[in-house]
Formats: structure tokens, sequence, C-alpha cells
């Protein structure tokens, strides 16, 4: 587990921020999740492992870029964050491509468990010595050094800027998704498959968008990620992976507001139950726990939709 | 109360007293009264979508009605669930065939059999005198039950690699493993032919008589509705329009405005 | 296997088990002819046969999702390693057993209430949603262990008595078999199937699917308990880690390659996973990576499990 506070965390400006700051990127997570399961209703086990991969694939090009750009500077986070985004949609494209289009008529627990394989593969092939190898590396610095002071708080750059960066990319998903053509034909991938693919749109295509797009963002989850923690490792991604997964059903699977919304709620969470003197080692129990109770409210979520079989 | 109990004689078994239900804005079944006596045979029939399984899946609790009381030996539904409703003695058969799929002919029907079962858990795990004695009890009364409707030949074949026409029979077969006091039929002689159809209703006047039960049956072959049933009630967009003997229905101006004029020259 | 059990529904299958539990203490009697290694390994594999036959009743027969059966693992482990550390010093080893076979039992009787837990969820979730309870069950179970100091907390247990040998893994293993077999051939067990195969056909026939599905959760996690003791009993050293998520993915696979709902399958899959990664072993490097590609062209090629009937098992 990774602790990545150098700072007293009892202000409450502080942790606000830092809530923020760790909802929006399990947020950027769940939309992946979330996006997934509704053009192909199933769990992408192995979404966690394109944030992982997202995360070295900045770890190696940020240097080389740095030589262009010079230092640590905002330039240099958002150029290594584009190039790692666009590494994990191919990559997230490859991987549905390649394990997933050949199942496409086949029950969903196949695919499922297919996810889980290719999960695994990732993360022992990441291992591998010749690889990544197992142990955890340092991540290179993007930002210059330094906190902002602000009302007796500490507020570090990266937690700061992770909410507005979040925003933006909410606003162009939203844009995507509501107002063009490709967004029209995601919903309606969505909405029916077979219904979609009559009105003449190409299924595949979108599916194959779709994983570029969760990827894309898991990438840049990825990589915020690892700016605020101490260094990455194979494995990194399944922790928030789980957290961001819960966060999506929390908000009701198939439904983007509601992964933003699982998302912002279990990283607020996590933060302030971090906070509390004893509480701090259950945040993941608390997490889960949080999890289980609404299911039992709202067993599709806070903003799913039952769905009533029909007799 | 309507003219059910009157018309039968007996007792009545089922009742349904100005049932609504509402999915969100839609009101698909509305302030229905329909009661179907002891040992009667009853249609319900009307055009797609007019509410007829709706009101199948209300009698069974599937569905709670929003407004109104639905009651089965005099005793309300309350929020009973389906099951419950089995236990009490109300079997359904289904529009769309519900068969279990992984499960031979003989499993299909034992498996409603188990409703009456003395015995469970532990002796299933200890499978002692008894419980040897009890399931050979069981399997015996399948047999008796698939001989009856001509299965017993097919016990060991998957339920669901039966011919449309059996499967639709080995559903009312498993119906009755549970014992019911109202069979309620949805659409039995959906995809049959002719012949088949004839000796479904030769078959379901056979059911009733032989069990002493009480059928509600939802059909759109009208032949087959008006040849079997003693009183037929009709809904349109979830009304009950009509209600009365075959004749009297046959004859009714709104119902063959509704309904009967197009199917009737069609059949 | 499965039409021993469907004749006459009588002494006959007990007959078996009986046979069976005879010929598995005739084996351990003579295991110390069996190389040492080698005999570890089929220990473990009776555990994995216990585990993957357990998991086979709730995801097989009755069609639920359970990615929490590393959770009640745990709890059986962790149980039953605090017993038998607890009283197991002080007894004179001709009573070792008894506390060994009561350890288990409280370990499974654990677990068993953590399924039970675990259970009633299913009252209003499906698919996967219930998958998705039941893998944060398992993992609110490992965090609690983390920290509770009288389980050792992030280190775990450990000196535990290495009491699991051939004759415990295989006749708990044979008891599982026998028991779920029973319990799917019975009349009464029926039900499981029925509500896997249309949940409301099933409630229409007067089967409660809630009753059968806590059932099927506390009858599954009970025998996962009881395979944690001896777990707990082979490694003689456990901690929270090693009931993570990934534990109950494996048996997940075991189960998925024997073939949902089919024991028999089931437990040579148990078996070969087990044997999988000792002949793997010249190349450990790549022997996990070996294992994931093998679930990978599985579901590519062979959905259905090695030995799996049919293409069932659809539903999540």
């Amino acid at each position: 587990m990774l602790s990545f506070d150098p700072f007293e965390l009892n202000h409450p400006v502080q942790q606000f921020i830092n809530g923020l700051a760790l909802g929006s990127i399990y947020a950027l997570i769940a939309l992946g999740y979330t996006m997934v399961y509704g053009v192909l209703r199933f769990i992408n086990f192995a979404h966690a492992d394109v944030l992982m991969l997202g995360a070295y694939a900045a770890a190696f090009v940020a240097p080389v870029l740095a030589g262009f750009l010079g230092g640590p500077s905002l330039l240099l986070l958002f150029a290594t964050v584009l190039v790692a985004a666009v590494v994990c949609a191919g990559i997230g494209m490859l991987i549905e491509a390649l394990a997933y289009r050949p199942l496409r008529a086949r029950p969903k627990l196949t695919v499922l468990i297919t996810a889980i394989g290719v999960s695994l593969f990732i993360e022992f092939t990441a291992q591998h010595p010749a690889v990544f190898g197992a142990k955890t590396r340092p991540f290179p610095q993007l930002l210059p050094a330094g906190n902002l002071e602000f009302a007796g708080a500490t507020l570090s750059r990266v937690d700061l800027l992770i909410p507005v960066v979040t925003v933006l990319l909410l606003a162009g998903l939203w844009v995507l998704v509501q107002r063009t053509r490709m967004g029209m034909a995601m919903r309606a991938v969505s909405f029916n498959q077979n219904a979609a693919s009559l009105m003449g749109v190409n299924n595949n295509r979108i599916i194959s968008f779709t994983f570029g797009l969760g990827s894309a963002l898991a990438a840049v989850a990825g990589v915020l990620y690892s700016v605020r923690s101490s260094g990455i490792d194979p494995l990194m991604g399944i922790r928030p992976g789980l957290i961001a997964f819960s966060a999506a059903v929390v908000g009701g699977i198939g439904d983007l507001g509601g992964a933003v919304l699982g998302g912002l709620l279990l990283g607020m969470l996590e933060t302030y139950a971090g906070g509390v003197e004893g509480l701090s080692n259950y945040r993941d129990a608390i997490s889960f726990g949080m999890l289980v109770v609404i299911l039992l409210f709202r067993p599709a979520g806070l903003l799913g939709r039952a769905q009533v079989e029909k007799v | 109360m309507s003219a059910a109990a009157q018309n039968s004689g007996g007792g009545t078994v089922l009742e349904l007293e100005r049932v609504t239900i509402r999915f969100g804005g839609l009101t698909a079944v509305s302030e229905v009264d329909l009661a179907v006596g002891e040992g009667e045979l009853v249609g319900l029939i009307g055009p797609n979508g007019a509410g007829k399984t709706t009101v199948f899946n209300l009698v069974t609790g599937v569905y709670q009605p929003t407004e109104g009381r639905i009651s089965f030996d005099r005793k309300p539904h309350g929020r009973l669930r389906p099951h419950d409703l089995t236990r009490r003695g109300i079997a359904r058969t289904f529009q769309n065939i519900r068969l279990f799929g992984s499960m031979s002919v003989f499993d299909n029907v034992r498996v409603a059999m188990q409703l009456h079962r003395r015995f469970g858990f532990g002796e299933a795990l200890w499978r002692g005198r008894l419980a040897a004695k009890a399931e050979g009890d069981v399997a015996g009364r399948v047999m008796e039950l698939l001989e009856i409707f001509n299965l017993g030949r097919v016990r060991d074949e998957l339920a669901t690699s039966l011919p449309y026409g059996d499967q639709r029979r080995l559903e009312i077969v498993r119906a009755l493993a549970t014992r019911p006091r109202l069979l309620l039929l949805d659409e039995p002689a959906a995809g049959m032919n002719p012949t088949e159809k004839a000796a479904l209703a030769q078959l379901i006047v056979e059911v009733q008589q032989r069990f002493g039960i009480s059928v509600l049956l939802v059909e759109h072959d009208m032949r087959l509705v008006m040849s079997v049933c003693q009183r037929i009630a009709v809904l349109e967009y979830g009304r009950k329009i009509a209600e009365g003997t075959p004749q009297q229905i046959q004859k009714n101006p709104q119902v063959i405005a509704a309904y009967l004029g197009k199917e009737a020259s069609d059949a | 296997m499965e039409k021993l059990m469907n004749n006459g529904g009588s002494n006959g299958a007990k007959r078996w088990l009986l046979l069976g539990l005879v010929l598995v203490a005739v084996v351990s009697a003579f295991s110390g002819m069996i190389n040492r290694y080698y005999l570890g390994v089929l220990v473990e594999a009776g555990v994995n046969v216990t585990l993957a036959v357990s998991l086979n009743l709730i995801n097989g027969y009755t069609g639920q999702f359970s990615l929490g059966h590393g959770g009640f693992m745990a709890v059986g482990a962790y149980l039953a390693a605090k017993l038998t550390l607890l009283f197991g010093p002080a007894l004179p080893p001709a009573l070792q057993p008894v506390l060994f076979a009561g350890a288990l039992l409280c370990g499974g009787m654990g677990a068993a209430l953590a399924g039970l837990l675990v259970g009633v969820p299913s009252l209003r979730l499906r698919g996967d949603y219930l998958a998705v309870v039941t893998l944060a069950f398992g993992e609110i179970i490992r965090v609690v262990f983390q920290n509770s100091p009288a389980f050792g907390a992030a280190t775990g247990l450990s000196g535990i008595a290495p009491w699991t040998n051939f004759f415990w893994s295989w006749s708990v293993a044979l008891v599982t078999v026998y028991v779920v077999l029973a319990l799917v051939h019975s009349t009464y067990g029926r039900g499981f199937l029925a509500v896997n195969d249309d949940e409301i056909a099933a409630s229409a026939m007067g089967i409660n699917p809630v009753r059968y599905k806590v059932t099927a959760f506390v009858v599954g996690a009970f025998f996962a308990g009881v395979a944690g003791g001896l777990f707990a009993h082979l490694k003689r050293a456990i901690n929270p880690e090693g009931f993570n998520f990934m534990r109950s993915i494996d048996v997940v696979v075991m189960v998925i390659l024997g073939g949902m709902g089919n024991t028999a399958g089931v437990v040579v899959a148990a078996v070969l996973l087990t044997l999988l990664p000792e002949l793997l072993r010249g190349f450990s490097e790549y022997r996990m990576i070996v294992y994931s590609l093998l679930i990978i062209t599985l579901m590519l090629l062979r959905p259905q499990g090695l030995f799996g009937r049919s293409s069932k098992g659809g539903r999540l």
C-alpha cells in the first residue's frame, strides 16, 4: 500500500483538496469501467492494469520529453500525460480486438473470466525481470517541487491541479457523448446493440473507440496517481482499480455521472477516514463497506436504474 | 361480488377487486374486477398489450397491485411472494416457455414436487431409509403425472430438447405437480398447429375435471377459448370491457369492435 | 459419479463414501513411502478440491457469482489456527486429532456465518452486483484480520502445528464431494439448479430462491472455512495477503476449468491446477504468465470448461 502524504493531513482545506484530488482520480478510472460496461455489459478487470501501463509509459517517456521541454513544468506534465494516454488508448483497443472481440456472442461470464486472464497476463508479464521487474521504481518528477500555502494549509500543486484537469476532461467527455455523432453512436450501442447495428452503426468500431477512450482516461489517472505517490510497480493498479470499480458500481454502473459521483464519494471517504486516528488502517474496509450498504438500499447504485425482467 | 360465484355454485377461489397497476406513468391494468369460482374454467382474452399477462403476474405475486385487492380462498394476497402463493395453491405456466433448461423432463416435474416434500437438507445428506422412501414416492408420483400426459417415454430427455407442443404440455404437468387449486395458463396454444390445439383443448378440460381445479386461461385462439371456457372476461387497454358466457361475448358489440371482429374473420 | 448419486438415493452413495475414506486412510498409512515433496503437493491438491467443489455449489449449481471464497477461507484458517495455537501445546498428543477436528469445524462454522452475511444481499442483488458485493466482503474480512492484533495483524500467525496430512486433506475433500452431490441430486437440492436455470419459474414452483441462494452460500462457505483450516495447518504460517482477491480468482478458475456445475470435472481441474505450477517449476519466471495465457486460451477455445457438458453457466 502506498502512503503519499508528506505532510499533516488535519487541516480541513487540505483534507478537502486531498479528497477531491483522490476522488477525481478514482472518477477518471471509474469512467473507464462504466463506459465499457455500458457497451459490453461486463467488468473489464484489465482496466486497472492499463492504468499501470500508463504510469510506466509516462515514466519512460518523461525523461525524453524533459530533454526537449526543460525541467519539471506544467507543460512537461501535459505532454507526458498526452503520450501515456495515446499509448494506453492503443493498448486498450488492442486488448479489445484480441481478447474480447472473438467472444462477442459468448456468455458474459466467459468474457469476465477472459478479462481476469488478461489482467493476470499483463501483471505477470510486467513483473518479469526482462520487462519492468517486480520492484518499485521511482516516478520521475513532472511538476516543480514546492507547495502552496493557503490560509494556513499546505496544498500540493498536484492536488490542486488534479480536480481542474478532471473537470476539463469531464467537460470534454460530456461534449463528446452528448454532442457528437460518435457519442450518439456510443449511446445507441449502449442502449441496444442490435438496434444500433440495424441503424447502420458499426458496433465494433464504437466498442473499440470506447475502449480507447476509457483506457486513455485510465492512463491520465495513472500518471496523476503516480505523481502523488512515491513510486510505481506492476501491481500498482490493483488497489485504485478495485476502489474505482466499486465507485462505478456505487454510482450505478453504466452511468457516466454515477461513476464521477461514486469516485468523488469514495475518494473523500478514504481521505477523511485516513485522517481519523484508528480508522486509517480500515480505509479499504470502509470503502467496501459503503459499497455493500449502498447496494443494499439501492441495488442498482445511486444513479442506476434497476432492470426489471419481463415475465 | 361478480357473476362468477353465483354461476359456479361453489365458493369463489380467486377474486380481484378493482385491481390497478401502474408502471411509472403507464396504467397497465385499471380497476379490474374478476372472480374465478371453484372448479370453474374462465377465459381471459383481449388484444395484444391489453394487460392479460400482467393480470397473471399480479395474481401470482410477481407484481404488487398499485391499488385494489386480490384474494385467494378469501385470504388477501397482501405482499406474499410468488413462492408463498404457489404454496397456497396457485400454479402457472408461462407465455414464453420457462422450463428448467439444464434438467431432464423428469427433474422438471420433480423440482415442482419439492414444495410438498417432507424432508429437506438433513435427509438429503443422510440418505437414510426414510429419505429413500420419500424420494421413491416422489419419483412414483412424477412418473404417474408424466404418464397421464404421455410424457413418460421421454423422462430422461433434456426438457428443452422436446418438441414445442410437448414443452407446453410439460409446463402444465410441472404446474400440476405443485398440487394447485387454481391453474393459470398463459397462451398454452401459442405456436401449436390445429391438431395440437384440438388435443390441448381436450387436455385442459380433462385436467380441470380430473384434478378438480379451477383454471384461468389466457389465449389468443378464439375457437379454443370459446370451446373450453364456461365464462370469458375481455380486457382492452387494461380495462375489463365485458364478461359473460362465450355466446354473450361473441355477440357483445363492444368486444366485436375492440377485438373479435377482426380476429373472428381471420379465424 | 453422477450416476452413483442418482441410483435409488439410498445407502449406495454413503457406502462409496465410507469406502473412499478407508482408501484414503490406507494410502495415508503408506504415505511415508511417497517423496515428501510430492506428498505435499498431493495434500494441497486435496485442499484445493474442497475449495473448488464447495465454490461450485455456489457458482456452478446455484448460478451465483461469488468472488469471496478467499475471504471465507481466511475466516476458517485464522479461527482454526488460533484455536490450535491456544490449546495445542497443553494437550497430550493423543488428543491432538480431536482438537484439530474441533478447530476445523469451528473454522468452518465461522466461515458459514460469514457466508450467511454475504448471502443475505442476494435477497436483492443479482449478477454483477452480487459478485461485487462478495468481492467487497472478502476484502473487508481480509482488512479486519490485517488490523487485529489477536490474529497477528499484518504479519499473521506462524508456528502453526503441521497437522494437515494426506488423510485429513483428502477425507475432507471426499466429504465435500459427497455433501455437494448428495444435495444437488436430491429432490430438495434440484431447487439449487432450478434457481440457476430460471429464478422466476422456480419461484412459480414454490421454491424460495433466496433461501436456496443463502443455503448455497452457507454450505459453500463452511467447506471453504474447513479448507482454510487445513491450509493453515499445512503451510504452518498464514497472513492476510495470502487470502486476497487473487486467491478467490484461483478457485473460480478451477471451477470454470472443470465446468460449472460438473463436480467430477471440478475435482480434476483442482488437481490439475495444483500440479501445473509444479510442472512448470523449471520455468518459474514464466509459470504465472503461462497460467494466465491458459485462462485466456481456455475461454477462447472451450468456455464450458475442459469437462463441461454444455455451454451452460452463461449467467453471471
